[in-house]
Formats: C-alpha cells, sequence, structure tokens
C-alpha cells in the first residue's frame, strides 16, 4: 500500500506541485480521477458511459480468447520438445527463428490472410502469448535434474508415467511463470494490436484519445489496463499456487 | 574455423535446417496451390528475390542500425536496473512489499501502451522509443530474477544461516548462483520483447528510420515481400541478439547440464 501512496504522491507532486519541465503536459491524479468518476466526462469516457465498457469488454474478450489458445497449444508443444531430444532439435531452431518475429509485424500480413476484424488482433495476441508459453515450458523441462528421469527409468516408469509424474511436475513451476509472462504479453500485443488494427478496445481507445489530445482519458485507459492485466496475472498466479500445493509458498 | 567444422558436422544444426526447409518447402507449395490463405502471400522464392535486392540498398542497413541502437540501449538500461532490483525484492521482505505492488501496477501496463504519453513526456521520438524499449525489458527481468530466487530451496538458506553465514555469503554463494538460470531466462525472454517493440513503436510513433518503419511504408506501399523480408529481417536480429544472451548465459552457468 505505501508503494502505492508514494507512486501517487510522486507523479502528483511532479505534475501539480513542482511541474518539473519534463513533466508539464503530464496531467495531475486529481483530473485523472475527476474525470474517471464524473457522470458528465469531458471528452466522453469515465465509469458511468456504456462506451467505456464496451471497450473493455472488446480488449478481456480478444486477450482471454488469445491466451487460452495460447495454452492450449503451447503448454504440450513445450512439453514435448523438452522430453523428446529429436522434436526439440527439429522444431528449436524454427521456433527461434519465428519467435522473434514481433506480433506486431504479423498485423499487415494477418489482415490479409484472416478475414473480418476480430481474427486478426487474436491471432496477432495470440502469437505474442503462444511463443512465451512454449519456450517456458521447454525450459521447465530441461531444468528438470537428469537424475529423476534416470530413477523414473530404473524403476520402470512407462513413457505416460514420466510425463505425469516427472516431466508436467517438475516443469510446473516454469510453466506458471511462463503463463503469467504469456497474459501480460497478452495483454502488451492486444493494446498494440487495437492501436494500429483495432475499432474498439482500450488500445484503441488510449490511440483516438492521444489524437485527439485527450490526456485524461490516455491515462485512465492505461490504469484499466493495468487493473485488468494485474487481476488476469493474479487469477493465472492463484491457480499456480493452487496446483503447487507441495511448494507450499 | 574449428567451431564451424564442428558445427557443421553437428546432427543438431542439420535437423534443425531440415526443420525450417520443411517450413519452407510447405509454404512454397501452399503458394503453388493457390490455397485460399495464402492467395496474397509471395512465395519464399519471391520473398528471397526481395531480399537480394534490399541486401544491396543502404537504407536497409541503415534500418538495421538505428533499431538495433536503439535496441540496445534500452535493454542495457532494463536489464542493469531490474537484475538488482528483482534480487532485492526477493531477498529483502520488506523491500519487496514495499516495492512488489508498485511493480505489479506499472507492469501490467502495456508497453506500448506508454507510447502516447510518452510522446508527450519526452521531448525527443528518439528518447520516446528508447524508453518504452526500457519499460519492456525492465519488468520482464525484474519478475524473472525474482521468481528465481523465491524458486530457491528455503533449505539452503536455512543450512547457510545455521553455520553462521552472514547476508552478503547468502547473496554470493547461494541466492547468486541459483538465480542466474533465471536471470538469463528474463534476459533472454526480455531481449525477444525489446525487438517487438521497437518495430511496434516505430509503426505507431511514425518514426522516421528503423525496421518497423521500413514494414510500415511497405505496407502502406503494397509491398508485401518487403514485409516479409522486414519480419524476416527483425526475426534474424532477434535470434541473433538471443542467441548471444543465451551464449553468455552458457558461459555464466557451465554447473548447468544441458542437452
Amino acid at each position: 500500500m505505501l508503494g502505492f501512496a508514494a507512486a501517487l504522491g510522486a507523479w502528483h507532486l511532479t505534475t501539480a506541485v513542482l511541474r518539473l519541465p519534463l513533466f508539464e503536459r503530464i496531467t495531475p491524479p486529481v483530473t485523472v480521477f475527476r474525470e474517471w468518476f464524473n457522470r458528465t466526462p469531458a471528452f466522453g469516457v469515465s465509469l458511468f458511459t456504456p462506451v467505456y465498457y464496451e471497450h473493455i469488454a472488446y480488449s478481456v474478450y480478444r486477450a482471454y480468447t488469445a491466451f487460452f489458445l495460447a495454452v492450449l497449444l503451447g503448454v504440450p508443444i513445450g512439453l514435448l520438445m523438452g522430453w523428446r531430444q529429436r522434436v526439440y532439435r527439429f522444431t528449436f531452431p524454427l521456433l527461434e527463428t519465428l519467435r522473434p518475429i514481433p506480433p506486431l509485424a504479423w498485423v499487415p500480413l494477418a489482415i490479409l490472410i484472416l478475414p473480418g476484424i476480430e481474427p486478426p488482433v487474436i491471432y496477432v495476441t495470440f502469437i505474442a502469448a503462444f511463443f512465451a508459453t512454449v519456450l517456458n515450458t521447454l525450459l521447465g523441462v530441461l531444468s528438470i535434474d537428469r537424475s529423476y528421469f534416470r530413477a523414473a527409468e530404473c524403476l520402470g516408469f512407462s513413457p505416460r508415467n514420466v510425463l505425469v509424474h516427472v516431466v508436467v511436475p517438475g516443469a510446473m513451476p516454469f510453466i506458471f511463470t511462463g503463463l503469467q509472462i504469456a497474459m501480460g504479453l497478452s495483454w502488451f500485443a492486444l493494446v498494440a494490436g487495437e492501436m494500429i488494427a483495432g475499432r474498439r478496445g482500450l488500445g484503441y481507445m488510449i490511440f483516438d484519445a492521444y489524437n485527439m489530445a485527450q490526456i485524461p482519458t490516455i491515462i485512465m485507459g492505461m490504469l484499466t489496463l493495468g487493473l485488468l492485466g494485474y487481476t488476469s496475472s493474479a487469477l493465472v498466479r492463484r491457480l499456480g499456487r493452487a496446483l503447487m500445493a507441495w511448494r507450499g509458498v | 574455423m574449428g567451431d564451424l567444422a564442428r558445427l557443421a558436422r553437428s546432427a543438431a544444426v542439420w535437423q534443425g535446417l531440415a526443420g525450417i526447409a520443411l517450413f519452407l518447402a510447405l509454404w512454397q507449395v501452399g503458394g503453388a496451390l493457390h490455397l485460399p490463405m495464402l492467395r496474397h502471400v509471395p512465395t519464399p522464392l519471391e520473398v528471397l528475390i526481395q531480399l537480394a535486392t534490399q541486401v544491396h540498398s543502404r537504407q536497409y542497413w541503415q534500418s538495421w542500425y538505428v533499431s538495433g541502437q536503439r535496441v540496445f540501449l534500452g535493454y542495457v538500461i532494463g536489464v542493469g536496473l531490474g537484475v538488482p532490483l528483482g534480487l532485492a525484492m526477493g531477498m529483502s521482505r520488506t523491500f519487496h512489499s514495499a516495492s512488489f505492488p508498485l511493480v505489479e501496477v506499472l507492469r501490467p501496463i502495456p508497453p506500448l501502451a506508454w507510447v502516447p504519453l510518452s510522446i508527450l513526456f519526452w521531448p525527443t521520438m528518439e528518447q520516446t522509443i528508447v524508453s518504452i524499449i526500457f519499460l519492456g525489458a525492465f519488468f520482464t527481468v525484474v519478475l524473472n530474477v525474482l521468481g528465481g530466487v523465491e524458486a530457491i530451496d528455503v533449505n539452503y538458506r536455512r543450512a547457510a544461516l545455521s553455520m553462521g553465514a552472514r547476508p552478503w555469503h547468502l547473496f554470493w554463494k547461494i541466492v547468486l548462483p541459483a538465480t542466474s538460470p533465471s536471470i538469463f531466462t528474463g534476459m533472454a525472454v526480455g531481449m525477444g520483447l525489446t525487438w517487438e517493440i521497437v518495430v511496434a513503436a516505430e509503426m505507431i510513433a511514425s518514426i522516421q528510420a528503423g525496421l518497423g518503419f521500413m514494414m510500415w511504408q511497405a505496407y502502406v506501399g503494397g509491398n508485401i515481400a518487403l514485409i516479409i523480408v522486414s519480419m524476416a529481417s527483425i526475426g534474424l536480429a532477434g535470434l541473433l541478439s538471443s542467441g548471444l544472451i543465451w551464449m553468455l548465459g552458457r558461459r555464466l552457468t557451465p554447473w548447468l547440464r544441458r542437452t
């Protein structure tokens, strides 16, 4: 809580009280919150306008669709790559070639290949979350002590049992780090995708506000995104904690 | 030279190339068959021809240089601040509870959502882009380092403490070695992220140079082959940079057995 207060204080101090040279064009917190909680907002977006919730609904829908698709595909692929050396050798270089291609570099192509407005934005978001999930899952499997595999073999584990009792639990901490990053990346790519290609959503709202020089609305959008992102990663973290009870964090 | 020869003889390299070749072949064949998804997409050969012409243009290499410079600057600052902060947050409970909420509030704000505000904040576009890259690298590194410290088995700490270790010993003998894999994971993921950000920021902020700008121009001009060349260039740039990080990580954590 102290961290929050300090940040708010610094924001207020730099913009409203001291008016430091770089900060002169940033709106002080009071103005932003007054706009946010206003029934008749000066720039048309606040807690009391339906359009605000419409933007949120669109962004949430896109982010979660892409995230779940990425997890559904990324975790199994990552496990397989880490577990089977042959799969790793054939696919890792390809993964590493495609992975650094920024999701946003896919925007023009996605628009050309995929029909409509939603699929390109969701695809771009998916790409971002997918690679983070695969990479972290893979690293998780690689981080498992080799002796566990040898022990499992000595005990005559079937491949299925190795997967269930060694690979998955061993990689679990990394997987959930990966999912948290993937969740963050989903929002990251989503916002940029919406800025470039979207017609609705919070990213579009921010960029639209920027073009109209409505700074309170920009900050409102950023804080809303932060809140949504925080809630999302908190959910992922809680799930991780529930599934990894043995670590007793 | 010896290294190169050994590399050429290793099966792993050829298998990796085979994976990539298969992907390209599927793409080429798909284009030749006029699959609906690939209708507007040039084949790998056409992209290659485009690449051949680009390699001779000064502007292409200028784009590499400009984007690379931005990435390097933002990344170095991000890692330089992120690693110590993550370690401090992992080691000190007080510092953790004071700063973690703040990090958690700012981190989920996607770096690119900062672009409009940064443009207003920083006097030059160059500073805007570097600051956005910094944000991306910084939070990724902090989160990974923190996760690494928290993943350390408590018994190591207890054992060290019961043998009379000072906090400084804990740091050098336990926390830093145990966390270094996470540090390098964070650095590698952060490196991938910086290339994403530089390109997107260059597209959104409409700055007059860089690979992202080149791609945006190609998009506006309808030159799809050049779009793909840009994508591949950025991919290559990211591959080289993250390869560098992995190499560094492997050298500095020799006790981790890798396949």
